[in-house]
């Protein structure tokens, strides 16, 4: 098995009477392109949040690339190498598509000094150019982010994820939204990526078929508390995961 | 012919003084989504800054302007953000509003208080003196502040437009969220932007002042011309509240000139009060808010 990027290990977090998250544990390999569903009320939007710096957990820690990153930002995870995209839309609506993403990758580069006398795209330009080349929205490049449909600007957002060269992507409920052609053109682009550059994406998403054929493995969370693990067929085979889903 | 292209650059000109006060309500708007309704009194203020400066720690002039920007910049920029808007803000912007509003009362009245309730002379920062071309009289005075103002906005625009510090006080305005996890330092973006506003305050407060005198209500007035002229220029666009400076100064020459003087402080109103009905983002400003 390749090596550890990331280490989970007894997360839990509590609101009120609900256990949203029970001590989960589990680990994210180099390359690997890992799913976590689960039916609504699971808690792996908590989970999430725990993962990403946005809600602190109870207890637990989170080890990414051998740093702990208990506790940290979401800016200090970005610096550690973490890309995420978002759930709701979350591009600047008043800057272009090639100003996006730039601003996503920009402030890994450079001192106080060159960001206010140096060049104002930081010598980005061409990396930005070629993804959005890879995202095949080259028409769309000048254009203004808030001008975009709902699915573009989701290629928008996971271009921004990855400028920052990232090792590891969050993505936070892709799918949502978005129409099944640019659906398709959106999987088959996180694959290509995930090949040509080795990059680790872990996938929250509530469309099953999407992670079934983009996810390389599967974690299914019931209750807060991780029920079933595997590869894509033995998930959809796994009596727990129906049970869990049908309410069995 | 000749008298309306006066009238015209001479509205520009005054103009353009309120579009520096009208962009402050705009930057601070989208910096912390609130309105400074001090807005007016950090037009009054900068100019009393600099006559302490010469007149009580014997400055000369162009060391008291330096004193009085620099004073401006730390009092109505920085101070203003750490002792009023940081510990009010997470209560929401509502607080922050009615603080605005005491604080315009508490600058008015220690000025009046301090300093004096009488006008004072201010010395004029730009030449005095007239060009006559093809019989258009065209003021130095009126042509400086344009040219002034003009600078101080591309300048503005420029920096935000193309440098990297300005872009992400814009991916601040528009997604704090975002521009937060992608590394950008917001709480410093936001406080070039308190500061950017109290450079702008000083700059309209130098060039207004000599044409009303430097007076402790000074205020009131331009902190309702530059809030209307954000309104209906459009508040969450720099480019709005310019356009609302411009046009609020025009249409006051113009209606001075050709209409009535008596009732020239109506036609702003006016003119808000249509905008608010039939374009109530502003003339060049974007909708924003609740959905219904």
């Amino acid at each position: 098995m390749s090596n550890k990027v990331m280490s989970v290990s007894n997360v839990s977090k509590r609101y009120g009477a609900i256990q949203a998250v029970d001590d989960v544990s589990f680990d994210v390999y180099e390359g690997e392109i890992l799913g976590l569903i689960g039916p609504n009320g699971s808690g792996k939007s908590t989970l999430f949040n725990c993962l990403l710096g946005q809600t602190r957990p109870d207890n637990g820690s989170v080890e990414i690339n051998g740093h702990n990153a208990s506790g940290l930002s979401p800016s200090k995870l970005n610096k550690l190498g973490i890309g995420r995209t978002f759930q709701q839309l979350s591009v600047f609506p008043e800057m272009t598509v090639l100003d996006n993403i730039i601003l996503a990758g920009q402030e890994h580069h450079g001192s106080m000094f060159s960001r206010l006398f140096g060049a104002p795209d930081a010598g980005l330009t061409p990396e930005a150019d070629r993804l959005i080349a890879f995202f095949r929205l080259e028409h769309l490049r000048d254009e203004m982010a808030g001008s975009l449909s709902y699915g573009q600007q989701k290629l928008l957002d996971a271009a921004m994820a990855f400028m920052a060269g990232p090792s590891i992507v969050m993505l936070d409920e892709p799918a949502g939204g978005v129409n099944l052609t640019m659906l398709g053109n959106f999987k088959e682009r996180l694959r290509t990526f995930n090949k040509e550059h080795g990059t680790t994406f872990v996938v929250i998403e509530h469309n099953m078929e999407f992670v079934m054929s983009l996810c390389t493995r599967v974690l299914v969370l019931a209750n807060g508390a991780i029920i079933a693990e595997g590869t894509p067929d033995e998930i959809m085979n796994n009596q727990m995961v129906i049970d869990a889903y049908l309410g069995g | 012919m000749e008298q309306f292209f006066q009238v015209l650059l001479s509205g520009l000109a005054t103009g353009s003084i309120y579009a520096l006060a009208a962009i402050g309500f705009t930057l601070i708007w989208q910096a912390a989504q609130t309105v400074n309704f001090a807005q007016g009194e950090f037009v009054m203020l900068p100019a009393f800054f600099l006559l302490a400066g010469m007149h009580f720690l014997g400055m000369p002039f162009w060391m008291a302007l330096i004193f009085g920007l620099l004073l401006a910049v730390f009092v109505l920029g920085f101070l203003f953000k750490r002792v009023l808007v940081d510990p009010l803000l997470k209560h929401g912007g509502l607080s922050l509003i009615i603080a605005t509003m005491a604080l315009a009362i508490l600058m008015k009245e220690s000025v009046k208080e301090f300093y004096s309730a009488e006008a004072q002379p201010f010395p004029e920062i730009v030449p005095n003196g007239s060009w006559d071309i093809s019989g258009v009289i065209v003021s130095l005075t009126d042509i400086s502040h344009l040219f002034i103002s003009a600078v101080i906005v591309i300048g503005l625009q420029l920096f935000l437009n193309r440098t990297r510090t300005g872009r992400c006080m814009q991916a601040t305005a528009q997604n704090p969220g975002v521009a937060e996890i992608l590394g950008v330092n917001v709480k410093r973006m936001v406080l070039y932007t308190f500061l950017i506003n109290g450079v702008l305050a000083a700059l309209a407060s130098f060039l207004i002042t000599p044409v009303y005198l430097a007076k402790f209500s000074n205020g009131e007035y331009l902190g309702l011309i530059a809030f209307i002229a954000a309104i209906v220029g459009g508040f969450n666009q720099i480019r709005g509240a310019l356009a609302g400076g411009l046009l609020i100064g025009v249409l006051d020459n113009m209606t001075a000139t050709y209409i009535t003087a008596e009732y020239r402080q109506a036609v702003p109103l006016l003119l808000l009060i249509a905008v608010i009905l039939f374009r109530p983002q502003g003339l060049l400003g974007t909708s924003e808010g609740r959905e219904a």
